[in-house]
C-alpha cells in the first residue's frame, strides 16, 4: 500500500536518531541537576506540588525526569491559529504546509515614501498591518509599536489596531500580566466569547525564557493566563551562542531544548494539555562587537536541528525564516533570508517568522515585507515536492509527440498550464527592452511600487459594528484602569 | 629584565592569568620598580591588545582573558603603587533600567569597562532611577551606564536624568546610555553626555569623558 507523501520526505535531518536521545537525556539530567530558575511564587508552588524540587530561597527548581515526561504527553500535537475570517485560519499540522508571519517587536522604520531611517509611528502600523491582511504569502501578524502611541497601553492599542486592519491570526506581545489579560477579554469579544476564543484561537502568545535557564515572573504569568483563555503559546527559546549560550552549535541545541522543556513543565502544569509552539530560535553573537546576530548560517543549522526536537516531541514547531542582520532591503537581505527561509522550510517548520524585519527584529520595511511574501510563496512551493503520478508522468503524451515536435499545443499542456507552477508577481522575467520601457525597476522598487498599491486599494474586513463598538468600549475602561 | 617584561607582554596577551601573575612576583623579586613592570609590562601588553581587537584580530573573549591576566599583575602592583600611579580610571555604576530584564549587553560592557581599569558597580536588572540615582550619590560614581532593550523602557533613562538634577549630581557624573533601540538621538534628546553603538566604543567613549 502506498504510504501518503508530505513533505515530511524531504525534511533536513542534522541530528541522527542516537543525538536526538542524547540531547533529549542530557536536557532531562540537566534539569533534574542543575534545575532552572523560576521568578514567581504561584509558579514555585504548582511545581512544588507536582514533584519538583524547590529552594524557595534560590528560586531554583529541579525537575525530575518523570514530571517532564507526564507534561511532554499532555501537548496537543497540533492545533490551529483561528483567524477572524475563517478561511485565513492557519492549521499547524505535522507535515504541513508552513505559514508565515512577521516578527514582532520592530521600534523603527524605512519610510516607505523617501527610505529614510526613522521611529515607527502609527500610520506605519496602520499601512504595514493592511499589507499584511493584502499579502497572500503572509499568513499572520505579529505586533509592531508606533512610538506615538502612550506607553502605558501601548500592547492594547497595538491590538486594537492590528484587528481593525486585518482579519487575518495575531501574534501578540504583551509587557505585563495585566494588559495581557486585557487583550485576551478583546480577543473574546471579537470571537464571540471566552469559550468561542478557546474553540478558535484568533490570537496566539509568544514567552520566552532569559537564557540562560530563566523563567521571569511575566512569563510565567502569560504561562498560566493562556491556560486559563486557551491561547497558543510559543516558547520561544533564543540563547546567544557565545554569550547568553555555549560557543557550540550543539551546545546551545542543548541548552535550548533544556530550556524550552521547563517551559514546556510550567506550562503543562498551569494548564494540562494547553496547545503549545516549539519556537528555537538560536542566536549567534558575533564575538568580535557583541552584537546578536540574525543572519548566521549556524543559527538557520541550530534552528532546523531544533525542529527535530520538535518533531521527536511531536509538537508544531516555528522557526525564523527570512531574518537579517542588514541595515536596509537590500542584497544582503535577500540572500540571508532567502537561506534562513529555504531551510526552515525544509527542516519542518509549521510556522516561518521574520517577514518585512530588518537589523535583526528592530526596524520594519514595507518592502521587504512585499519581498518576503513572494519568498515565502517560493518555498511553500518548493515543499509541495514533484507528484509523481500516472497523468503527470505523461509517458503516453511524450510517445505522442515523439522526437522533434514540441508540447505547446498539446491538451496535456492546457491541463497542467495554471496548476502546475508557481507564478511570482515580483521576479522579472521579460526582455531587457520591456524592462527598459517600463523604468529599468529594480527588484526593490517594484516591492515598493506594489506595496503603495496594496496600501491604497485593499480595504481589510470590518469588525461587525456592535462588536467594534463593544470592543472601543472595552479598551477606553481598560485603558482607564491602567492609568490608575 | 626587558625579556622578561616581553615575555610579560605575550602572555598577557594570550590570557595566560598565572603566568602573568608568577612573573608580575619574579619581577619584583628581582628588584624591578613597580611603575616599571605596570607600563612596560601589563599596561604595555594592553595596548597592542586593544589594537589588535579594534583590527577585528582578536575576538571579545579573548579581550576580556587578557584584561584578566592583567587584573592579576596589577593586583599585586596596587599596594606597592603609590596614589598617582594606581591606574583608576574611575568608578562605573552600571544597570538595566526599571522594567527591562535584559542583560547580556551591559554584561558585556561592564566586563569591558572592568577590563580597560574602570571600577564597575553593577546594579543588575530592572534599576528604578531612585536606586541608580542614590547609587550614584554613594559610590561617588563618576559615571554612570544605563542600558534598555524595549523602546517601552527606554523613558526610565530620561527619568533617571532627571532625578540626577534635581538631586544636584549630574554636574558630578557622566552619563551613558545604550541598547538595541537606543540611538545617538535619542541620547541627545534626553541629555545624557555619551551614546554608543557597542560594547568596543562604550570603552572609548568613557575613557574620553573621565580624560
Amino acid at each position: 500500500m502506498e504510504k501518503k507523501r508530505t513533505s515530511e520526505n524531504m525534511w533536513i535531518k542534522y541530528l541522527s536518531d542516537i543525538e536526538i536521545e542524547q540531547i533529549h537525556q542530557r536536557s532531562l539530567d540537566l534539569l533534574q541537576t542543575t534545575g532552572i530558575e523560576v521568578d514567581h511564587q504561584q509558579g514555585l508552588e504548582a511545581l512544588e506540588r507536582f514533584g519538583a524540587k524547590v529552594d524557595h530561597q534560590t528560586k531554583r527548581v529541579k525537575i525530575p525526569p518523570e514530571l517532564v515526561a507526564q507534561c511532554l504527553k499532555n501537548i496537543p500535537a497540533s492545533f490551529t491559529l483561528a483567524a477572524r475570517n475563517a478561511e485565513k485560519d492557519c492549521p499547524l499540522v505535522r507535515g504541513g504546509r508552513p505559514y508565515s508571519r512577521n516578527g514582532g517587536g520592530a521600534d523603527f522604520t524605512l519610510d516607505l515614501e523617501t527610505g529614510e531611517f526613522r521611529q515607527l509611528m502609527i500610520a506605519d502600523m496602520k499601512s504595514y498591518y493592511k499589507l499584511m491582511d493584502a499579502l497572500e504569502g503572509i499568513n499572520f501578524i505579529a505586533p509592531v509599536f508606533g512610538q506615538d502611541l502612550p506607553v502605558i497601553g501601548r500592547d492594547i492599542m497595538m491590538l486594537r489596531i492590528a484587528f481593525a486592519n486585518s482579519s487575518k491570526h495575531i501574534h501578540l506581545r504583551s509587557f505585563s500580566g495585566e494588559t495581557l489579560k486585557h487583550m485576551f477579554e478583546m480577543a473574546a469579544i471579537v470571537a464571540g466569547g471566552k469559550e468561542e476564543l478557546k474553540k478558535r484561537p484568533i490570537v496566539s502568545l509568544l514567552e520566552a525564557p532569559i537564557s540562560p535557564l530563566k523563567f521571569l515572573d511575566v512569563t510565567v504569568d502569560a504561562l498560566f493566563l493562556c491556560g486559563e483563555y486557551g491561547i497558543p503559546l510559543d516558547i520561544c527559546v533564543m540563547p546567544i551562542s557565545g554569550g547568553t549560550g555555549p560557543m557550540t552549535m550543539a551546545g546551545n541545541l542543548l541548552l535550548l531544548n533544556t530550556e524550552f522543556l521547563g517551559g514546556v513543565v510550567i506550562s503543562q502544569i498551569a494548564n494540562p494539555g494547553a496547545p503549545l509552539q516549539y519556537a528555537p530560535r538560536p542566536m549567534t553573537m558575533d564575538m568580535r562587537t557583541g552584537f546578536s546576530l540574525a543572519g548566521a548560517i549556524e543559527n538557520g543549522m541550530m534552528a532546523a536541528a531544533g525542529a527535530q526536537m520538535a518533531h521527536y516531541y511531536n509538537v508544531p514547531v516555528s522557526l525564523h525564516g527570512p531574518w537579517t542582520d542588514s541595515m536596509t532591503h537590500d542584497g544582503q537581505s535577500t540572500f540571508e533570508r532567502t537561506y534562513m527561509t529555504m531551510l526552515a522550510g525544509f527542516a519542518g517548520a509549521n510556522v516561518l517568522v521574520g517577514a518585512g524585519m530588518i537589523q535583526q527584529s528592530l526596524v520594519i520595511s514595507h518592502e521587504q515585507l512585499v519581498i518576503d511574501s513572494e519568498i515565502n510563496n517560493t518555498v511553500v512551493k518548493a515543499l509541495e515536492g514533484i507528484k509523481i503520478d500516472q497523468s503527470r508522468l505523461a509517458s503516453e503524451v511524450i510517445a505522442r509527440i515523439g522526437p522533434g515536435g514540441n508540447f505547446l499545443e498539446d491538451p496535456h499542456t492546457i491541463e497542467f498550464l495554471r496548476t502546475e507552477r508557481y507564478t511570482p508577481s515580483l521576479l522579472y522575467r521579460d526582455s531587457r527592452e520591456n524592462w527598459s520601457a517600463s523604468g529599468s525597476k529594480k527588484f526593490v522598487d517594484r516591492a515598493k511600487d506594489i506595496a503603495m498599491t496594496i496600501i491604497r486599494e485593499h480595504e481589510p474586513e470590518p469588525m461587525p459594528d456592535n462588536i467594534e463598538k463593544k470592543l472601543n468600549d472595552y479598551v477606553s475602561v481598560s485603558l482607564k484602569s491602567l492609568e490608575k | 629584565m626587558s625579556e622578561m617584561l616581553e615575555q610579560m607582554k605575550k602572555d598577557l596577551y594570550s590570557g595566560k592569568v598565572d603566568e602573568v601573575k608568577a612573573a608580575t612576583e619574579k619581577a619584583l623579586a628581582e628588584g624591578m620598580i613597580p611603575g616599571e613592570i605596570l607600563n612596560n609590562g601589563l599596561i604595555a601588553g594592553m595596548d597592542i591588545v586593544g589594537v589588535d581587537f579594534r583590527d577585528g584580530t582578536l575576538f571579545i573573549p579573548e579581550v576580556l582573558l587578557a584584561a584578566k591576566a592583567m587584573h592579576a599583575g596589577l593586583d599585586i602592583l596596587r599596594p606597592l603603587l603609590s596614589e598617582s600611579d594606581a591606574p583608576s580610571l574611575g568608578k562605573v555604576v552600571i544597570g538595566t533600567v526599571a522594567g527591562d530584564l535584559h542583560d547580556i549587553g551591559k554584561n558585556l560592557v561592564g566586563m569591558m569597562l572592568e577590563g580597560a581599569g574602570f571600577e564597575i558597580i553593577d546594579l543588575g536588572t530592572g534599576v528604578s532611577p531612585e536606586k541608580f540615582v542614590e547609587t550614584v550619590r554613594s559610590e561617588g560614581a563618576d559615571i554612570l551606564g544605563m542600558s534598555a532593550l524595549l523602546t517601552t523602557t527606554m523613558p526610565a533613562m530620561k527619568t533617571t536624568i532627571d532625578l540626577l538634577v534635581e538631586a544636584k549630581l549630574f554636574d558630578k557624573v557622566k552619563v551613558m546610555v545604550g541598547g538595541a533601540p537606543v540611538t545617538e538621538n535619542f541620547a541627545k534628546q534626553i541629555e545624557a553626555d555619551a551614546y554608543a553603538p557597542d560594547a568596543a566604543s562604550a570603552v572609548d567613549k568613557a575613557r574620553e569623558l573621565v580624560s
